[in-house]
């Protein structure tokens, strides 16, 4: 078995595609890991978190054939399907509850303890903590409330009670900014 | 509107957070084809799965993997269509020497299936529950003194492949069982012929296991036809009215 060669995570979707199982599941254990810290972050619950997973790789399963790098990279495309299912579910659940989950306080929080507890992380963890721990708590907040809440700009603005304008200006800062600092780390 | 309101439309719609008319009107915007968009928006999303690396690893249970490798394992599938006239309590139970050969064919079938998932229990157990419902199935089949038994070799595109058709001519059903076909794409099935003369016709499409093994139930075939010959041909999923792919096995009564 050509391990290195099959580990291509793009080689991988093609034979996924193909109906290959061995590649499915080196493909899981590429991006499960990943997935699963991403899915329970974001809907705080293990079980719901399980059943998002299983979910969602079996879409991806269904969908291998349908993947353009094009169109992305494969990490971007599993974590894209895992975050807008999570995302869905949140904002059905808040539908459900007509009140927001409790939530943590917003802001550098997750970041800050990531960054300080360091001597045990990854690198890449540490690679991405540093990057965002420069940016500006502001924004680091509305970036984590959008992205790890779901929740919109005016939903945002809302909250923080903060002009609509603010609350665009800094996303787009903190995402321009993002873009600029893990392009300069990953180049 | 400044084209840079859009590219920014574009970020804030990668991150989710696009909302209200400006969500409705981005969406028109990018489906009326605007490739600075397109690429801003990539280029965010790709930025974006940073994010979650910034996250404590949390590992998933290895049950869910074994879950979601037995729930895409290949279905065998025994009913492709129940046709009218196909009544399994209309058959008599009266057992014959074919009931005891094909009892033989079942433990067979269940030994060759059960040895190879012994590794996964669980996709074994989901296993053992298709066999047993296929297990009753056969053996009211096979109480018919009618049924006949059809082999069918593998031709040389599929040389070590055979099948036992066990064949009911007067209701025009049928229980097909297959080993040692290779597992093919999944726009592609196996698809079953009754010939009559030189006339094929569709018994329905399978697809094969892990092993190469399939167990599906036939159709009720169409009456007036005297079918003395049986195909399995390699077609595109969900089946063709004639054959056009390469032919894998084939037998006569």
């Amino acid at each position: 078995m050509a391990a290195e060669s099959g580990d291509d995570p793009i080689r991988l979707i093609r034979q996924i595609a193909d109906g290959n199982r061995d590649a499915f599941q080196r493909f899981y254990d590429l991006f499960a890991s990943l997935a699963f810290t991403l899915a329970v972050r974001i809907l705080r619950d293990r079980v719901a978190a399980e059943d998002l997973l299983q979910e969602a790789f079996f879409q991806l399963w269904n969908q291998a054939a349908s993947y353009s790098q094009e169109r992305g990279s494969p990490e971007a495309w599993v974590i894209t399907i895992i975050r807008s299912r999570a995302i869905d579910k949140l904002r059905s659940i808040r539908r459900r509850e007509k009140s927001f989950v409790p939530m943590e306080r917003p802001g550098g929080k997750e970041y800050d303890r990531k960054v300080e507890s360091g001597a045990e992380e990854s690198e890449a963890r540490l690679t991405v903590n540093s990057v965002l721990a420069q940016l500006p708590e502001a924004q680091r907040q509305v970036l984590e409330m959008a992205y790890f809440e779901g929740l919109t700009q005016s939903e945002i603005a809302e909250r923080l009670k903060e002009p609509l304008g603010t609350v665009k200006t800094r996303i787009r800062t903190a995402l321009t900014r993002l873009r600029e600092l893990f392009g300069a780390k990953m180049a | 509107m400044d084209h840079e309101e859009w590219l920014e439309r574009a970020e804030i719609y990668a991150l989710g957070a696009l909302d209200g008319e400006e969500l409705s009107q981005f969406e028109e915007h990018l489906a009326s084809g605007c490739p600075l968009c397109e690429e801003r928006l990539l280029e965010t999303r790709e930025a974006l799965v940073q994010l979650p690396r910034s996250l404590a690893s949390v590992e998933p249970p290895e049950s869910l993997k074994a879950d979601l490798l037995r729930r895409i394992a290949p279905e065998v599938k025994v009913a492709v269509s129940e046709r009218s006239g196909f009544r399994w309590a209309w058959w008599g139970l009266g057992a014959g020497a074919l009931a005891a050969a094909g009892l033989l064919l079942v433990i067979s079938w269940n030994l060759i299936t059960a040895r190879k998932e012994l590794h996964e229990h669980q996709a074994q157990i989901a296993a053992l529950q298709t066999q047993a419902a296929q297990r009753e199935q056969l053996i009211q089949f096979l109480s018919d003194p009618q049924v006949r038994v059809v082999n069918l070799a593998g031709l040389p595109a599929s040389p070590s492949a055979r099948a036992q058709l066990l064949w009911n001519p007067l209701s025009r059903t049928g229980l097909l069982l297959v080993t040692g076909l290779p597992q093919i794409p999944r726009d592609k099935e196996y698809e079953l012929w009754a010939i009559a003369g030189a006339e094929p016709v569709p018994a329905g499409v399978f697809i094969v296991n892990e092993q190469g093994l399939a167990l599906f139930r036939l159709p009720t075939l169409p009456e007036a036809k005297n079918y003395d010959k049986f195909a399995v041909t390699l077609e595109p999923a969900g089946g063709v009215p004639k054959p056009t792919g390469t032919m894998v096995l084939l037998g006569s009564l």
